[in-house]
């Protein structure tokens, strides 16, 4: 019997391509030098398996590293169209096309509370000891996984949003990461610190200039949140279906303070996002929605995982996932409570609905609970779209078509109401429409 | 259809993972038959790729669910459903695949 192992330089990138890299690069030499530490662990990590906890079911073997490389040089930004940029007034805006930054604007107002918004790697050289004790150090861990390191050696670009103490951010703000160019690889890292009491709101979204062009993702994304503050993040994630998603993406949660994080997956190819919750500290709050709809032969999944740390926390994971065509979904979901994290509060929960007989969704809840007194509930639903409620929508007049946009909306609308910002919801529900396509659905 | 693997480069019996329209596939020969097809358990959604032969049929290294390489047509428990079977043509030397 013969059989095939995976060339390895298929899943990443060799030292001449980091070298290549390097030589493109501007920087200080602690930012260098803290590379290429990164890159000895990626070389180190790629050599051994992927978790099989969390990798055994994303199927990675069609992933060829060899067809992306860093971008360098001018971009053009002028085809990229977005979502939500022009449909309210946010106070900054940061763009990154091919991992690059195409644009950083903050209003008077908000610079004027001392808040920093802008660029990652201009506002790490200029506010190094603000941001240096932050940077992968507190919630994502440079050795994590082969994902996490290949990250650190190449991160380019990046959104920095840092509102001091008792700052409150009135007008939310916008960061975009784009592609504009085929074989091209981004590496932005969105980096949020907010000092204790204080408030922001960050929209941000990925895309791509149009369907032709694929393009590779391995992101990052920091939230740290401060003693009785409050985070708003969103990430809609709205690649086209050419484009490969890797992220690592993790929310530390101080003393009273409340994050709400909602996860949006449209596109890709395939996208593998590895989020962390942690509450660390005393009555912190996690609110997580996600809203996943795939059609085609996209893959989309998902490792999360709420971790109480202390007492008296609290977290609520609500995932909704629509499935059609070939799509699959994955979700391995996990609350984890520490000994010290008496009265902890965690649900979690994923429905999926499947529109196709060839869709498959694999939900997997758990529970690792190390203390006693504590209220931890999970569940998982999988089903189809059920044929007496579009007969009976047909009954009352109602066209199939429009009966199956009802259903698939009011499987939604139960996440769209946890998500706190109107232009989201909003854009979401047109985008769902528009993704419908529902002349090819069968019931 | 797309070529997938020369004709000389199994031995009956024999194994190769390939791609088909960018799906990981098995190239299974059996005398002189070539069977293609998708290299993933539909009870598991991992591979099949060292799971036994027997009989033109694969057993998943896993929990041993086993189908049928001709139709792809669940065999036994834990599988319920086919995995997919690639159209396969002999020529120019070659065998080629496609949906």
């Amino acid at each position: 019997m013969s059989s095939t192992t995976i060339d390895i330089s298929r899943t990443g990138f060799s030292s001449e391509v980091f070298e290549q890299f390097l030589a493109t690069r501007s920087e200080p030499s602690w930012i260098t030098d803290a590379r290429r530490a990164a890159f000895d662990q990626y070389q180190n990590l790629l050599q051994s398996e992927l978790d099989p906890e969390e990798f055994k079911r994303v199927d990675l073997r069609v992933f060829n590293a060899g067809k992306f490389r860093p971008s360098a040089g001018t971009v053009d930004s002028s085809s990229i169209s977005t979502l939500l940029s022009d449909k309210t007034e946010f106070g900054g805006s940061v763009a990154h096309v091919n991992g690059q930054v195409t644009q950083a604007t903050v209003s008077d107002q908000i610079r004027a509370q001392g808040v920093l918004f802008g660029e990652l790697q201009g506002l790490m050289t200029t506010h190094r000891e603000l941001l240096e004790p932050y940077f992968m150090k507190k919630a994502v861990q440079t050795d994590a996984d082969r994902f996490s390191a290949w990250h650190a050696a190449f991160w380019t670009g990046g959104t920095l949003l840092y509102v001091p103490r008792n700052v409150e951010v009135a007008l939310p703000l916008h960061s975009l990461i784009a592609h504009s160019r085929d074989g091209v690889a981004d590496f932005s890292h969105t980096l949020i610190i907010l000092e204790d009491g204080a408030r922001a709101t960050l929209l941000e979204e990925t895309t791509s200039a149009n369907d032709d062009i694929a393009g590779l993702h391995v992101g990052c994304v920091e939230l740290i949140v401060g003693r009785d503050a409050n985070l708003r993040y969103v990430q809609l994630q709205n690649w086209n279906q050419k484009s490969w998603h890797f992220a690592h993406q993790a929310g530390c949660v101080d003393s009273n303070a409340s994050l709400q994080w909602t996860v949006v997956g449209l596109g890709s190819k395939l996208a593998h996002i590895h989020q962390d919750i942690n509450l660390n500290g005393r009555a912190a709050t996690a609110e997580v929605n996600g809203v996943t709809f795939v059609s085609d032969r996209q893959k989309i999944s998902y490792y999360t995982q709420q971790h109480h740390k202390a007492q008296g926390t609290h977290s609520d994971l609500l995932y909704k996932e629509v499935l059609r065509d070939e799509a699959r979904v994955i979700w391995r979901g996990m609350i984890k409570v520490d000994p010290a994290a008496q009265q902890t509060d965690g649900y979690q929960r994923s429905d999926a609905l499947m529109l196709s007989d060839d869709a498959r969704c694999d939900s997997i809840p758990g529970l690792e609970i190390e203390a006693d007194d504590v209220k931890c509930t999970h569940g998982a639903t999988t089903g189809r779209v059920d044929k007496e409620q579009i007969f009976y929508c047909m009954s009352r007049g109602i066209h199939r078509h429009e009966a199956m946009h009802m259903i698939v909306e009011g499987f939604f609308q139960k996440v769209y109401d946890r998500i706190p910002v109107e232009i989201v919801r909003e854009t979401l529900s047109r985008t769902v429409q528009g993704k419908l396509g529902i002349e090819s659905i069968a019931v | 259809m797309e070529r997938v693997i020369g004709t000389d480069e199994l031995k009956s019996g024999d194994r190769k993972t390939v791609y088909v329209d960018d799906i990981p596939a098995l190239v299974i020969r059996i005398q002189d038959e070539y069977f293609v097809v998708e290299d993933v358990c539909s009870h598991d959604g991992q591979p099949l790729t060292n799971g036994p032969i027997q009989d033109c049929s694969i057993v998943c290294p896993r929990h041993a669910a086993r189908f049928d390489l001709r139709s792809g047509k669940a065999l036994c428990m834990p599988a319920t459903e086919a995995i997919r079977v690639f159209k396969t043509e002999i020529r120019d030397g070659a065998v080629w695949a496609g949906r």
